[in-house]
């Protein structure tokens, strides 16, 4: 039994560009995902009963699908209706449209924490409904939604391992590759564990840390 | 009839793979509960160095790609350990750990919120840490960690989805296998996008039947 | 000139209130006194909008609350200050006020914050116009909360129990400029346990029990044994307040 992680040295070039890729593929995807659930998140607490119930079917597919076969679905079927997208946008599309069913979960659970009185006095001083909901509800909703938010984008960055299925070269298809190259695949496949977990930390510290920093001093207690 | 067109013989494949996905779902679902809970019931006992143990090896399988997991036992492990593992071994192997490293956290955070005063007046009482374990927390925690235990279920049936992407023929596999043959995305991607959320509907009634089960066997019944 | 006919509200099964007539005229400060339950909070909830009526109207300088159209309009004529103050609690109490003045009444900037300074300073806050809500004390967060209303210049100033959930001294410190604004014109309807401070400063005082208009009298006709006093319930009201 032979334990060598030096072998991966001549890699690590690739596999830092493999990094970079998932790094930008995610970031893009949580801002789409953002996007996405702050829209789905408003339709889900809308008074209009149509609207409340075509968001919730979104979020219920989005749940109960693998990612996998949403993947799939993207990258084989919209060639068919001739939007010839590459692997990257195609990954990017799809961890955005999974991801935006987790942040409008986060992000309703934000919204329905907000204390009906002050609505009520944004209302009773004839703001009209839509500067509420931008100076007033998804203000205080994001800030509560912070660390949620923060586990949704720890989902999507192991999600975005997936995105190797359809050839995608970020970390984890390029640690294929490197694993192929070295057959040392335990060795390999044992750093880029390691990486994940290191990656999802600093990613949920920040969270932590950010949301701190924005609700320092708003905070209220009861009363 | 052309080759690619879809046979009835194809209805018969689907269903293979959604067996196989359902077998393997329900394997696994069967060992990690065993193992996660397990482990918690050590934690419970305090056993010395095993509960940091656990801790660690659980956030590990946690803050990880399940996808990377599996590719470090199909790939990796063979090599470790100079023996063959076939693409089910490791989806087993995999996919138990995983969950159980889930069942623990959900089992630890159950038996947590049982109430310290409850553990204490059954010490006062002279029953001993099992009695006390199956009398008393087991119960109530199992009341508690239903609610996450429905999420974990539906989230792993998710996951089984890849073992597709290591060979093995579940319903993913099947519908990969469709789909280059008939090359008709959408059909084929709904379809199995369709049966995996049967599936978790399923499970996700089962277990709201079991816990209002669960409930009314706690319930106070008067005198 | 705020017109409430024949207003009738019921929650489910429980009429909360029931046949209301009531006028407010600009310049008028009126108490509104009850026991809890009495609909007393209601009654401005239904002026301000917050509350649809089943039965009757209210007009608020002409304008129709029952009228989605026509409740923007009617909503600017008055603003209201709550039992719990309700702030903003992600904007300092400078943002708390300028807010709807910057958006509704489309003041710049620079302005609306000027007025707000000026509106601190004079319930003796200038020095926490950067603090936010959290950081303020329930007195400190009342006092913000009149400002705001009165930020929007409101020609009827609703306030709905203001002081019942700050304590004693907090209560007087809110009184004082309440006091001062009674005093200074500004039309205000209160809704209030404070039954002396009632009687200080309003010119009339209006009673509710169990949804229904008991009385709408001047205040020292209120509180004269032929007048407000002859009716059993009302002095069985007072005398229980007085004892607590």
């Amino acid at each position: 039994m032979t334990f060598d992680p030096t072998i991966l040295a001549p890699y690590l070039g690739d596999l830092a560009a493999g990094a970079r890729l998932t790094a930008l593929a995610c970031a893009l995807a949580l801002a789409g995902a953002l996007a996405l659930g702050i829209a789905v998140a408003l339709m889900r607490t809308a008074a209009s009963a149509p609207a409340r119930r075509a968001a919730d079917i979104y979020v219920d597919v989005f749940r109960n699908v693998p990612f996998i076969v949403q993947l799939f679905f993207l990258f084989y079927g919209l060639p068919e209706i001739g939007l010839e997208l590459d692997a990257f946008s195609t990954g990017v599309l799809a961890l955005s449209l999974a991801g935006g069913a987790y942040t409008s979960d986060a992000i309703r659970a934000g919204i329905l924490a907000i204390e009906p009185g002050v609505l009520e006095a944004a209302q009773v001083s004839g703001l009209p409904r839509r500067v509420i909901y931008r100076r007033i509800v998804l203000p205080i909703a994001l800030r509560t939604s912070v660390r949620p938010l923060g586990a949704v984008f720890v989902n999507l960055i192991l999600t975005s391992s997936i995105l190797s299925a359809i050839t995608l070269n970020e970390l984890t298809g390029t640690a294929k590759i490197v694993a192929a190259d070295t057959f040392q695949p335990f060795e390999v496949y044992a750093a880029l564990l390691l990486a994940y977990v290191t990656l999802t930390y600093i990613v949920s510290l920040s969270a932590g840390a950010l949301h701190r920093r924005l609700n320092r001093d708003r905070a209220m207690g009861s009363g | 009839m052309r080759y690619t067109d879809f046979t009835p013989n194809d209805i018969l494949l689907l269903l293979q793979g959604l067996g196989v996905s359902a077998a393997l779902f329900a394997a696994t679902t069967a060992i990690g509960l065993l193992i996660g809970l397990s482990w918690a019931v050590l934690r419970y006992y305090r056993v010395p160095l095993l509960a940091p143990l656990f801790a660690a090896v659980a956030e590990l399988l946690k803050n990880s790609p399940v996808l990377v997991q599996l590719f470090l036992v199909f790939f990796g492990l063979p090599v470790l350990l100079e023996t063959d593992v076939t693409p089910v071994q490791a989806a087993v192997i995999t996919l138990s750990g995983n969950t159980a490293a889930f069942i623990y956290i959900i089992a630890v955070s159950a038996i947590e919120s049982v109430g310290r005063e409850q553990l204490e007046t059954a010490r006062v009482f002279g029953l001993t840490r099992w009695q006390t374990l199956r009398r008393v927390v087991a119960p109530q925690a199992a009341a508690f960690g239903l609610g996450p235990l429905t999420g974990l279920l539906v989230n792993q049936l998710q996951v089984t989805s890849l073992i597709s992407v290591v060979g093995v023929l579940d319903l993913t596999r099947m519908g990969a296998i469709l789909n280059l043959r008939t090359l008709k995305p959408f059909i084929v991607w709904t379809v199995v996008g369709l049966l995996y959320y049967l599936m978790a509907k399923l499970i996700a009634k089962t277990c709201a039947r079991l816990e209002t089960r669960l409930r009314a066997h706690t319930a106070w019944k008067g005198l | 000139m705020i017109h409430i006919e024949g207003v009738g509200k019921s929650f489910g099964a429980t009429t909360v209130l029931d046949a209301i007539d009531l006028r407010i005229a600009p310049g008028e400060v009126v108490s509104i006194l009850g026991a809890s339950g009495s609909g007393k909070s209601t009654l401005i909830r239904c002026i301000n909008g917050l509350e649809k009526l089943d039965r009757g109207t209210i007009t608020v300088d002409g304008f129709n609350v029952a009228d989605p159209a026509q409740l923007q309009q009617a909503r600017r004529c008055s603003g209201t200050v709550f039992q719990l103050f309700n702030l903003y609690p992600h904007m300092t109490a400078l943002q708390n006020i300028t807010l709807a003045p910057i958006e509704v009444l489309k003041v710049p900037r620079r302005e609306a914050e000027e007025q707000a300074r000026e509106l601190l300073a004079s319930v003796g806050l200038s020095d926490r116009a950067g603090a936010f809500p959290a950081q303020l004390s329930g007195g400190q967060r009342q006092r913000v909360g009149i400002c705001r209303a009165l930020a929007m210049k409101p020609r009827y100033l609703l306030l709905d129990e203001v002081t019942s959930a700050l304590d004693p001294e907090m209560t007087g410190e809110v009184l004082d400029i309440l006091a001062k604004l009674a005093t200074g014109g500004t039309t205000m309807l209160f809704v209030t346990h404070e039954i002396e401070f009632a009687r200080t400063i309003s010119n009339r005082i209006v009673f509710l029990d169990q949804g229904r208009l008991l009385a709408d009298l001047p205040t020292a006709q209120f509180f004269d044994a032929g007048g407000g006093l002859a009716h059993p319930r009302i002095t069985q009201f007072l005398t229980r307040m007085s004892k607590s």
